[in-house]
C-alpha cells in the first residue's frame, strides 16, 4: 500500500515537472526591458562589462592582476566619452551571452564575432576590429595545411564561439568526418595542441603570439587565412540609444586617432584600412 | 521544449557518458577506498601516514581542481593523458578518499568480540577481516556509501572542462547551437534526477539483501 502511494507521489512530480517544463519551451520575450538603459547607466556613472580575461592580447590579467588588454582598453575608452567608469567581470566566453541576456552585464567586450545567428539574441555596436582566423598546429605537424586536412583529425575550439559554429555547420559537411572538442578558453585549447592530445585548433594571428612567446608553446599558424571576423561591442536587444552612443564613441575615436593608438599599443601595428 | 525531445539521442548519449564515468569511478573509487582504509586500520606507522595524508588532501581541495591537475598540470611532467582517462583516475581518487573513511567508520564499527571469536577459532587476522568484519561492516556502509556515488553522479559534471563530452557538455553544446538556456538545463536535470533516483533504488535493494542474512 504504502508503496503504491509513494508510486502516485513520484507519477504525480514528474508530470507537474513536465507541466513546468513544457511550459518552458516559448522564446523568453524580452519586452520588459527599462526605457533606456543609456540614462540609467550615466545615472549610475558605471557600465558594467563582461569579458573573458583569458584571450591574450584582446582581453587578460595584467601583472598588477587588472583585466587589461585591446578590448577593455576600448571599452574605458567608450566608457570615458560616455562619461562613466567601466567595471569588468570576467567569466568563461560561452557564458558571456546568457549573463548579458541576465542583465549581470550592460556591455559584453570579448572579440565577439558579429553573426546573423548572435544578432537574432543580441544587439552589436558596428565592428571595432576583422581579424583574419588561421588554421594553428603543433610545430611537429607536417600534414595539416588546409581545411580539407581535418577529415579523420581532432580538432580543437571554444565552446560557444563563432569558431565552433563555423566548424559544425561549414567546414564538417564540406570536408568530412573530424571530431571537435570544446574548451572553455583559448588557452586550455592552445595548450592541448601543445600536448598533442588535439590535431588543429583555428584561431587568428594576434591571440596567438603572447602565448607562444610567454609560454613558450610549440604551435605555429599554416596556410591562408579561412575567413575574417569583425567583432563588435555585444548588447541587449532594442536598447538603441546605448548603441548609437557607443557607435558615436567608437566613429570619434576612430575619427581623432585615439583607436589607431590602441591598435598600436597592443598589436604592434597600424590598423588596416 | 520540443527542441530537447529533438536533441534527445545527443542528449542521451551525455548521459551514457555519465553514467560510465560514474560506474567506472565508482568501481576503482571502491577499491581505493577499501585498501585506505585497512591501511589506516592495521598498517604501519608510514602507510597509516600516507594514508591520512591522501585522504585529508583530497578531501581538502575541490574536486575540479584536482581534475584540472590531473589533465593540463600532468603535462608540464610530460604525462599527457587522454580525457576519459584523466577524468576516471580523477574521480577514482576522490571517490577512493571519501570511500575510505565510510569503510573505515563501518569496520570500527564491528564489534570487537567478533574479531577475537575469529581469532579463537584459528583464523588469521587477513581471513578474520574477509569472512567475519567486511561482510558486517559492508552493510554498515551501504547508506554512507548511496551518498558518496549519488554525489559522484552529478560531481561528474566538472569534467566537461577537460573536454569530456558528458550530459552538462551536450547540453551547452546544443545551447551554443540554439541560444536557448531553460529547456536544456531543465531538461538535463531531469535526466541527472531520474539516474540518481535509479541508483538509489539499486542501492535499495542491495541493502535489503544483504539484511537479509540478519
Amino acid at each position: 500500500m504504502i508503496k503504491r502511494k509513494f508510486a502516485m507521489v513520484t507519477i504525480t512530480a514528474l508530470a507537474v515537472f513536465g507541466l513546468v517544463l513544457s511550459a518552458c519551451g516559448g522564446n523568453s520575450d524580452s519586452g520588459t526591458t527599462a526605457a533606456n538603459e543609456l540614462e540609467q547607466i550615466k545615472k549610475a556613472g558605471v557600465i558594467k562589462v563582461g569579458t573573458m580575461g583569458t584571450y591574450p592580447p584582446y582581453t587578460f590579467l595584467n601583472d598588477k592582476k587588472e583585466v587589461d588588454g585591446f578590448d577593455p582598453d576600448i571599452a574605458k575608452e567608450i566608457a570615458k566619452r560616455l562619461g562613466v567608469t567601466a567595471e569588468f567581470t570576467t567569466q568563461d566566453f560561452s557564458g558571456l551571452i546568457p549573463s548579458l541576456q541576465a542583465e549581470k552585464f550592460d556591455i559584453v567586450i570579448s572579440q565577439v564575432t558579429i553573426t546573423d545567428e548572435r544578432k537574432k539574441q543580441i544587439d552589436f555596436t558596428d565592428s571595432y576590429i576583422t581579424n583574419n582566423v588561421k588554421i594553428i598546429v603543433n610545430t611537429k605537424n607536417t600534414d595539416i595545411t588546409k581545411l580539407e586536412d581535418f577529415k579523420g583529425k581532432t580538432i580543437g575550439v571554444g565552446l560557444g564561439t563563432n569558431d565552433e559554429t563555423y566548424l559544425r555547420t561549414e567546414v564538417l559537411p564540406k570536408v568530412g568526418d573530424f571530431k571537435i572538442k570544446t574548451y572553455d578558453d583559448v588557452i586550455t585549447s592552445l595548450k592541448d595542441l601543445d600536448a598533442g592530445r588535439i590535431d588543429a585548433t583555428i584561431n587568428n594571428l594576434y591571440a596567438l603570439k603572447p602565448i607562444v612567446d610567454e609560454n613558450g608553446f610549440q604551435i605555429k599558424a599554416v596556410g591562408e587565412p579561412i575567413k575574417s571576423d569583425m567583432a563588435g561591442v555585444a548588447l541587449r536587444q532594442d536598447n538603441a540609444e546605448l548603441r548609437d552612443a557607443m557607435n558615436k564613441a567608437l566613429a570619434d575615436m576612430k575619427a581623432d586617432g585615439t583607436y589607431d593608438t590602441l591598435f598600436k599599443k597592443w598589436f604592434n601595428e597600424t590598423p588596416a584600412k | 521544449m520540443q527542441l530537447v525531445f529533438d536533441n534527445l539521442p545527443f542528449l542521451l548519449k551525455g548521459a551514457g557518458y555519465t553514467l560510465l564515468l560514474t560506474i567506472v569511478s565508482m568501481f576503482f573509487g571502491l577499491i581505493i577506498g577499501l585498501s585506505v582504509a585497512i591501511a589506516r586500520l592495521k598498517g604501519n606507522p608510514p602507510i597509516r601516514w600516507i594514508a591520512r595524508f591522501y585522504v585529508s588532501v583530497i578531501r581538502g581541495t575541490p574536486l575540479l581542481v584536482q581534475i584540472v591537475i590531473i589533465y593540463y598540470g600532468l603535462v608540464d611532467y610530460g604525462i599527457t593523458l587522454g580525457s576519459l582517462t584523466a577524468a576516471y583516475i580523477a574521480l577514482s581518487v576522490n571517490a577512493g578518499a571519501y570511500l575510505s573513511e565510510t569503510f573505515r567508520g563501518a569496520i570500527l564499527s564491528v564489534p570487537k568480540g567478533q574479531l577475537e571469536a575469529a581469532y579463537s577459532t584459528g583464523m588469521t587476522p587477513w581471513q578474520a577481516m574477509r569472512r567475519i568484519v567486511l561482510p558486517q561492516a559492508m552493510r554498515i556502509a551501504i547508506p554512507p556509501m548511496g551518498n558518496t556515488f549519488i554525489g559522484m553522479l552529478k560531481e561528474t559534471s566538472l569534467v566537461s572542462v577537460i573536454t569530456v563530452s558528458e550530459l552538462l557538455r551536450q547540453a551547452q553544446l546544443l545551447i551554443a547551437q540554439y541560444y536557448q538556456y531553460m529547456p536544456f538545463y531543465l531538461g538535463i536535470g531531469v535526466m541527472y534526477w531520474i539516474m540518481s533516483t535509479g541508483l538509489a533504488f539499486i542501492l535499495e535493494r542491495f541493502e535489503r539483501r544483504l539484511a537479509k542474512a540478519y
